[in-house]
C-alpha cells in the first residue's frame, strides 16, 4: 500500500512539473507580446531547447562519475558530433557513436 | 501520412536507447522488490526515467517524502521545457494541453519543438512522438522486470551513451544560427560546472536557465546594434 502511495506521489509531482507551465503560459497575454513583436520572455524561451539538450549531453559524457574523464565515451561522442553535424539525424548519430565506442574499446582492450 | 504517424515515426530512432534503459530499470526494480507489473505500473504512471532510477536507489528505505521530493527536483527541468513549448500550444483546449503534458518526455519534447520551430509543428505530431516514447518505456520496463537478472549488465555495452548521442542528433536542429551554437556551447560548459557544484540534477535547470538567458541577451544586443547601423 505504501509503495502504491509513493508511486502515486511521484506521478503527481512529475505531472505537475510537466503541466504547470503549459497551463500557465499557453495563451498570448501571459507571454507579454505587444505590437513590436515577441517579448523578451518569448525570445528567452526560444533558446531553452539547445540549452537543455546541451546540459543533458555534456556532464554524462565528460564526467560520468563526477570527475572529468577523457575516456572512450568522449572520443565516441566526438565521432557522433561530426556525424550529427553532417547528417542532422539522431539515428545516424547514435549508430556512429556506438560503433565508434565499440571499436575504440575493442582496440583499447 | 498522418501527422500522428509522422511524430510516432520520428521517435523511432530514439526507441532503442529508451528500451535499453527500460530493460535496465525493470531489472533494478525487481532487485528492490517490485513485481513485473508493479515495475511497469511505475513506468506508465510516472514516465520519467532518471527520476525512476533515483527513486529505486532510495526505495529500500521506503520513505515516501524524500522519494517524492527527489522526484520533483529531478523533474524540475520540465518547467523550463513546458514554458518553452507552451507558446506553440496556444489555442488548444485545456484537455489537449493536459494530454500533451502527460507524456512529454525529453525526447518527444525536443522532436516536437523542433518541428514547431521549423513551421509544420502540430499537436498530433507532438502526441505521436509522446506515444512512441511512452509505449517503448512502459513495455521495456515490463520486459526488464520479467527478464530479471537473465541479462548481463547493460552498462558493459556502453548503452549509457545512447542518450547523449540521441540528444546530440536532436540538438543540431537548434543550431541554425550562430547564437544557437553559442548557447549550446555555453550551456554545456555551465552544466559541467554545475554537475560539480550542485547536488543531483540541478545542473540541468541551472544551465538551461542561464544558457537560454544568455541567448536572449545576445539576441537583444544583436538587434540593437543592427538598429544603430
Amino acid at each position: 500500500m505504501s509503495d502504491l502511495l509513493i508511486v502515486a506521489g511521484m506521478a503527481l509531482v512529475t505531472y505537475a512539473t510537466r503541466y504547470t507551465m503549459i497551463a500557465a503560459l499557453g495563451s498570448r497575454p501571459a507571454l507579454g507580446d505587444d505590437e513590436a513583436g515577441p517579448s523578451v520572455f518569448r525570445r528567452w524561451l526560444r533558446y531553452v531547447p539547445p540549452a537543455v539538450l546541451a546540459a543533458l549531453i555534456v556532464p554524462p559524457v565528460l564526467a560520468p562519475e563526477g570527475r572529468i574523464e577523457l575516456g572512450t565515451p568522449v572520443w565516441a561522442t566526438i565521432v557522433g558530433a561530426l556525424v550529427a553535424w553532417r547528417t542532422r539525424s539522431a539515428l545516424w548519430t547514435i549508430l556512429s557513436g556506438m560503433v565508434a565506442f565499440w571499436i575504440l574499446r575493442t582496440l583499447g582492450g | 501520412m498522418s501527422k500522428f504517424r509522422r511524430g510516432f515515426l520520428a521517435a523511432l530512432p530514439l526507441v532503442p536507447g529508451v528500451i535499453a534503459f527500460g530493460l535496465l530499470y525493470g531489472m533494478m526494480a525487481r532487485q528492490v522488490g517490485f513485481g513485473p507489473w508493479g515495475a511497469c505500473a511505475m513506468s506508465l504512471a510516472v514516465h520519467a526515467g532518471s527520476a525512476q532510477f533515483t527513486a529505486l536507489g532510495m526505495w529500500e528505505a521506503s520513505e515516501a517524502i524524500p522519494i517524492v521530493l527527489t522526484t520533483l527536483v529531478v523533474n524540475l527541468r520540465h518547467l523550463l521545457m513546458g514554458a518553452s513549448i507552451a507558446p506553440y500550444l496556444e489555442g488548444l483546449s485545456p484537455l489537449w494541453k493536459a494530454l500533451l503534458a502527460l507524456w512529454m518526455s525529453d525526447e518527444s519534447y525536443a522532436l516536437a519543438i523542433a518541428e514547431y520551430q521549423r513551421g509544420p509543428g502540430n499537436r498530433w505530431y507532438f502526441f505521436g512522438a509522446n506515444v512512441g516514447i511512452y509505449v517503448a518505456w512502459g513495455f521495456s520496463g515490463l520486459m526488464g522486470a520479467l527478464l530479471g537478472t537473465a541479462v548481463p549488465d547493460p552498462e558493459r555495452y556502453g548503452l549509457e551513451l545512447v542518450f547523449p548521442l540521441g540528444f546530440l542528433g536532436l540538438l543540431t536542429t537548434f543550431l541554425e544560427d550562430r547564437l544557437g551554437v553559442v548557447v549550446a556551447v555555453a550551456s554545456g560548459a555551465l552544466a559541467l560546472a554545475g554537475a560539480f557544484l550542485l547536488p543531483g540534477k540541478w545542473y540541468v535547470i541551472a544551465a538551461g536557465l542561464l544558457g537560454s538567458g544568455l541567448g536572449a541577451v545576445l539576441e537583444e544586443l544583436r538587434t540593437r546594434s543592427n538598429e544603430d547601423e
